[in-house]
């Protein structure tokens, strides 16, 4: 545990250019103290993904991967035979014959995250994401890996973590996770940040972001937040948005530049149609007051 | 550490209590979680306590806010605000009382006397707003041992099936050893299928009271049918359901759906109703590749054009919708009411729902359902 307080670890992921707020980092600072999975939810675009990268930036590990989908499975989490060298293989060998346990050894074996994780030697941040996604039956093999961190593999046997990997789950809630999962885990909500920490974020992900520029943007986007809007913009839309005002050399918002950019904010046509003319006049006006 | 260990371990055991009592699920690891977690905090900064007890103790979203009140009336002295009283749900027999002006069905108090196989097969098309006390608890019955079918879909999961379209590599390569790696045996796999996600939403405002509670009974046994089903009710607002109603009791799901929602009998808000479907729920995804059932007569009190917006919505992403109004059963009904009028052109399938047969043959339409049909 490379962090002794919460403080601590605050300052290491502002050098990874995160900037958490205090409930965030308190439960990333928990989850590494207890040794307990942290599964981070919230509305898609708050950071929940970027969390986990940025605490393995912070950590100094690397960030294995598993995106999880409807359908799937052990093959595409785990691990599955390379078949194809495997037929090369009894080929190859044409008169002499050719084993059982050479054919099905570590070399014809292609790793996929999970055993990827577990097999690791150096530290390891494992970031399943959108576990919501994945059916339930993938939820309860998951279950089992997250508890005693081994794998079984019929051919070779069970294969034992070195070392724990440090898990993050994240979940856009299109269901409700099983129990015993939540139980495992530490839980927290990120909602979206403040205003003045909107402003902080885009200023540290955005180079060369004019002061002015950042502040508008972060004000409007929370005007936005406010509307009835199908899809209200995240932080990861204020981002893209004060880059792509800032790559087109703008100093602050007006209604031109707002009405040519607002596709990197809003990404339903309906939204889109609803922000406009007086409405878009008036949420600029108001961003620039501010 | 100033506090004495002893006096946080009770006073966090005891909060664990007052969870409970609010209706979280604290287990004894949780509290043995949170009293591990106060240990590498600060004690003295109150966010990072709160932080450490809400991470440690609370698992869903929707716990967030009883725990905030707990918090702030266990450590910070705060007056506990009662949670309202949920309004007694409505007992006795459905009766047809204050109807809105809406195309209504005709009664007919017809009373029949005959044996019990008999009784049961008249019951069945019986319409349930004419049914006498005695005869709404035999359909209920009936009701509950309707098997809901569920349309399938395909998974990318692949089981072992000779006649199948995929090779099964991995039996292959088995097969090939003894052959010098030729592939002379070859072995098959095929797709599974699952049910789909099926969300049913009821509509139990005032001008549905004659339907709701026997239409509840319904989305009871639609619960049971299987993993993947969310239930939902709205009047004026949507409430979901889909926790109460998962319990094996219909008796105990009934009584506690009932006393879950909070507007039942009053007015109708269709289109705000789904609007806060869409918003909540559809957003997360849970409409997406779903069989959608709304139960309602589509009397909108509110903004019919609103209800047409959200249908449309609602369409888009459901792999069919379904719309079962209990007025279509009868004869003369033409969707005049002006939320239906508004639905109707994103309506895959437009079915009755007035009685147990047709209930019974909604089991089977959603069983054959294919998308986009013609309503």
């Amino acid at each position: 545990m490379p962090f002794a307080s919460i403080d601590e670890l605050e300052s290491a992921l502002a050098g990874a250019s995160y900037l958490p707020d205090r409930g965030l980092s308190t439960a990333l600072y928990l989850s590494l103290k207890l040794e307990k999975p942290l599964l981070l939810e919230g509305e898609a675009g708050v950071g929940k993904t970027e969390a986990a990268k940025a605490i393995a930036q912070a950590l100094g590990a690397r960030v294995i991967r598993l995106q999880c989908y409807e359908g799937l499975d052990v093959a595409h989490a785990v691990y599955e035979w390379n078949y194809a060298r495997q037929l090369l293989h009894i080929r190859a060998a044409q008169e002499g014959t050719v084993d059982e346990s050479e054919l099905f050894g570590p070399e014809f074996l292609i790793r996929r995250p999970l055993l990827e994780a577990v097999e690791a030697e150096e530290p390891v941040v494992l970031l399943i994401d959108e576990v919501d996604r994945a059916d339930e039956e993938f939820e309860a093999f998951l279950l089992e890996v997250l508890s005693d961190f081994q794998i079984t593999i019929p051919e070779l046997g069970t294969i034992e973590a070195k070392q724990r990997p440090y898990v993050i789950l994240t979940s856009n809630r299109t269901r409700e996770l099983h129990d015993a999962l939540k139980r495992r885990c530490l839980f927290h909500w990120i909602g979206h940040p403040s205003l003045e920490r909107e402003i902080e974020i885009v200023k540290l992900r955005v180079p060369g972001v004019p002061e002015r520029l950042a502040a508008e943007a972060a004000a409007f986007v929370a005007e936005l937040r406010l509307l009835d809007l199908q899809k209200p913009p995240g932080l990861a839309e204020t981002i893209d948005w004060a880059q792509a005002l800032t790559a087109l050399g703008q100093q602050e918002l007006d209604v031109g530049n707002v009405e040519t950019t607002l596709g990197s904010v809003l990404k339903y046509h309906e939204d889109l149609l609803s922000v406009r003319d007086e409405t878009l006049a008036g949420l600029v006006a108001n961003a620039r007051a501010r | 550490m100033p506090v004495p260990a002893n006096a946080v371990v009770k006073h966090i055991v005891t909060f664990g209590r007052v969870l409970r009592e609010a209706g979280l699920e604290v287990g004894p690891g949780r509290v043995s979680d949170a009293l591990k977690g106060l240990d590498a905090v600060e004690l003295a900064r109150q966010d990072d306590v709160y932080w450490t007890l809400r991470q440690t103790l609370v698992s869903r979203r929707e716990d967030v806010e009883a725990f905030d009140r707990a918090f702030h009336a266990w450590f910070l002295g705060a007056a506990v605000q009662p949670p309202a009283a949920p309004k007694p749900p409505p007992s006795g027999v459905p009766r047809r009382k204050g109807a809105p002006p809406c195309p209504g069905p005709e009664t007919d108090g017809g009373d029949t006397r005959l044996g019990t196989w008999s009784e049961d097969e008249l019951l069945r098309t019986k319409d349930f707003a004419a049914m006498t006390p005695e005869e709404f608890a035999r359909a209920r019955k009936l009701i509950q041992a309707i098997a809901v079918a569920r349309p399938q879909r395909r998974t990318r999961r692949l089981r072992p099936d000779s006649k199948g379209g995929a090779l099964d590599v991995r039996g292959l390569v088995r097969a090939s050893l003894a052959t010098g790696g030729d592939p002379v045996e070859r072995a098959f796999r095929s797709r599974k299928s699952a049910p789909r996600k099926l969300v049913l939403i009821l509509d139990v405002s005032g001008s549905m009271e004659a339907y709701a509670r026997a239409l509840l009974l319904y989305l009871h046994a639609a619960r049971g049918s299987g993993r993947g089903v969310e239930t939902f009710a709205f009047g004026t607002r949507l409430t979901r359901l889909t926790p109460e109603l998962g319990a094996r009791n219909p008796e105990t799901a009934f009584e506690a759906a009932a006393a879950r929602v909070q507007d039942w009998s009053g007015g109708t808000r269709i289109g705000a109703s789904l609007k806060a479907y869409n918003d909540e729920w559809g957003r997360r995804a849970l409409t997406r590749g779903a069989v959608v059932v709304i139960l309602s007569d589509g009397c909108e009190r509110g903004d019919a054009e609103l209800a047409g917006r959200e249908m449309e919505r609602l369409a888009r992403q459901a792999f069919a919708v379904v719309w079962v109004n209990p007025l279509k059963g009868h004869a003369e009904y033409e969707p005049l009411a002006g939320g239906m009028r508004a639905a109707l052109p994103y309506v895959d399938r437009f079915l009755a729902g007035h009685d147990v047969a047709s209930l019974e043959s909604l089991g089977s339409v959603l069983g054959g359902i294919e998308r986009r049909h013609a309503a």
